[in-house]
């Protein structure tokens, strides 16, 4: 083991399962071995396009209100299309 | 509706409805709300009859405590009566008023003061909840001879389970005026003359029944009238959050009717899972079965004194005497203690309660007595005490761990009080920090730290650092 303090990210973002509408906004949320939950309400949303000269980042977020009651950030990774949830 | 609309106006003072008005409604549904992760929110189709009783009757005696004081003392029934909140020292007020003190002028969380310049012959009693707690218990055993599926909800109300009873008793009607006779075996006619009583689906419309109903008339709902009958109920009805209740009414949301037109989304957005809750309950939609009350058997200690002891270190001593002896009882071991109860009889009659839940389960005196001597600090027994009783009512799981944060320094002498430094580690965490180091190779432990808290990507916001001091 190294003596150097080790830094961990919290608040990783996993895959999950999202069916949206017809304008493209989440209606139902599945994340893995948990039951899919409808999204109730759809608190804030913003777009990130950032370190394009390394790692490019291109996020669609939404701060949003699960039928449980529980907030999460979703957000819609434009590079591989794929969604991804997180604690906000 | 619109006599439920005015009567329900009137909860916020009359004397003969509940002097706190729907504000202990909300009280009322409180063990509802508590019980929302274990899943009794449900629907007419998707009801478990396991889960409880679907049809539900609300008996409610509206200032239950204050006319058992007058039953015990009928000499003041013609008189102005008001029965003083309990667990207030200074700037005491008023809990419940009679007919007579109402018309004076007196109000329900009045100041005494405010009270006695408005009506001087006002006779005011202390409140006794030793008696109370008698009365309640004696009505449960009571209406347990009709039906099993019991849950009180708050002095003078309980609800019945009434589920498979047309058989025994006939129509609703007939149910809950034998439910209202039962009374009679315990109660003085005059106490169960003013007993109202409503027959809904769930707890809720039956609630919201009794509160319509007139003494002695019992008010039943079926499962077909249950929307309209709620519609013009008033929002103040809901067992929500009074500052729910607040916005709602300055918005000009008035009825459940008025409430129903909003869009699901919209009160999750406004209020979170209450919204839910509030719309479920104005839709018909949220049927909460009654539930079998499960009366933890509580362990009891007490202490008589000699001579009535007025002196706070003599009752402290007393209380750490008694958490000790309800400590080493045969019937606490492996469980540890998570609400406790401190009581006493006072000289000249008349009791005293004071209660708590502990923020952590936990077997030690100290932590139990702690508590207990901060209340009894701010609200002292009004009288001389005769007996002191100590009631452990709750339990968790056994628990001999001792806290990682103690306070104490490298010889084991207490140091509570003294602030950590910042930086500084207590002595106990360092060492279980050695110790796990010499069992894994490594420190386990972590500390959250900032990364970049206001970065709009959120995995970079915080971040977890190993503690190893």
């Amino acid at each position: 083991m190294s003596d150097t303090p080790r830094l961990r990210p919290l608040g990783q973002p996993s895959l999950v399962d999202v069916r949206t509408d017809e304008r493209g906004e989440p209606v139902h949320v599945r994340m893995r071995g948990k039951p899919a939950r409808q999204v109730e309400a759809i608190q804030e949303q913003w777009r990130i396009d950032d370190e394009w000269w390394r790692q490019p980042i291109s996020r669609e977020y939404r701060a949003v209100i699960l039928s449980d009651g529980r907030n999460i950030t979703l957000y819609h990774d434009l590079l591989d299309g794929l969604w991804y949830a997180q604690r906000g | 509706m619109s006599r439920l609309q005015s009567r329900l106006q009137d909860f916020q003072g009359a004397p003969t409805h509940l002097g706190r008005g729907w504000g202990l409604g909300l009280s009322t549904f409180k063990s509802l709300a508590t019980d929302e992760a274990t899943g009794w929110f449900t629907n007419a189709s998707s009801f478990n009859r396991a889960a409880g009783s679907r049809q539900a009757l609300c008996l409610w005696l509206p200032t239950f405590e204050l006319r058992l004081e007058l039953v015990r003392s009928p000499e003041l029934d013609s008189t102005s009566v008001a029965l003083l909140s309990p667990g207030e020292t200074t700037r005491r007020t008023i809990w419940q008023v009679s007919e007579r003190a109402h018309e004076a002028g007196v109000r329900p969380d009045q100041l005494v003061s405010q009270a006695v310049s408005l009506c001087p012959s006002l006779t005011l009693l202390e409140p006794d909840p030793a008696h109370y707690d008698s009365a309640v218990n004696s009505m449960l055993e009571l209406l347990a001879e009709i039906t099993p599926v019991i849950e009180p909800a708050g002095r003078g109300r309980v609800f019945l389970g009434m589920d498979g009873l047309g058989r025994l008793f006939g129509s609703p009607t007939r149910q809950a005026k034998r439910a209202l006779y039962t009374l009679f075996r315990i109660f003085p006619a005059p106490l169960v003359a003013a007993t109202r009583a409503g027959m809904a689906p769930g707890k809720f419309g039956a609630w919201v029944a009794a509160a319509s109903a007139r003494s002695g008339e019992p008010v039943t709902i079926t499962e077909n009238e249950l929307v309209a009958f709620l519609a013009q109920c008033p929002v103040s009805a809901l067992p929500v959050d009074p500052l729910i209740i607040q916005r709602l009414e300055r918005l000009g949301i008035e009825t459940l009717e008025a409430l129903r037109r909003f869009p699901e989304p919209s009160l999750i957005a406004q209020f979170g899972q209450e919204g839910r809750s509030a719309l479920a309950w104005a839709l018909g939609q949220r049927i909460d079965p009654v539930r079998p009350w499960h009366k933890p058997k509580p362990i009891r200690v007490s202490l008589d004194f000699p001579n009535p002891v007025g002196m706070i270190p003599t009752l402290h001593g007393g209380l750490d005497r008694l958490v000790e002896r309800a400590l080493s009882r045969p019937e606490r071991r492996g469980r540890s203690v998570t609400s406790v109860r401190m009581g006493a009889r006072l000289e000249g009659g008349g009791s005293w309660f004071v209660e708590t839940v502990l923020r952590e389960p936990t077997s030690q005196r100290d932590r139990i007595a702690s508590p207990l001597r901060m209340k009894m600090e701010i609200s002292p027994p009004p009288k001389a005490v005769e007996a002191l009783i100590v009631e452990f009512t709750q339990f968790g799981p056994q628990s001999t761990q001792t806290g990682l944060f103690d306070r104490r320094d490298e010889n084991g002498r207490n140091v509570a009080g003294s602030d950590l430094a910042q930086g500084d580690v207590p002595h106990s965490l360092r060492d279980a920090v050695k110790e796990l180091k010499l069992r894994l190779g490594h420190s386990p432990l972590f500390r959250v730290v900032e990364v970049d808290p206001w970065s709009r990507i959120p995995e970079r916001r915080h971040a977890l650092l190993s503690f190893d001091p």
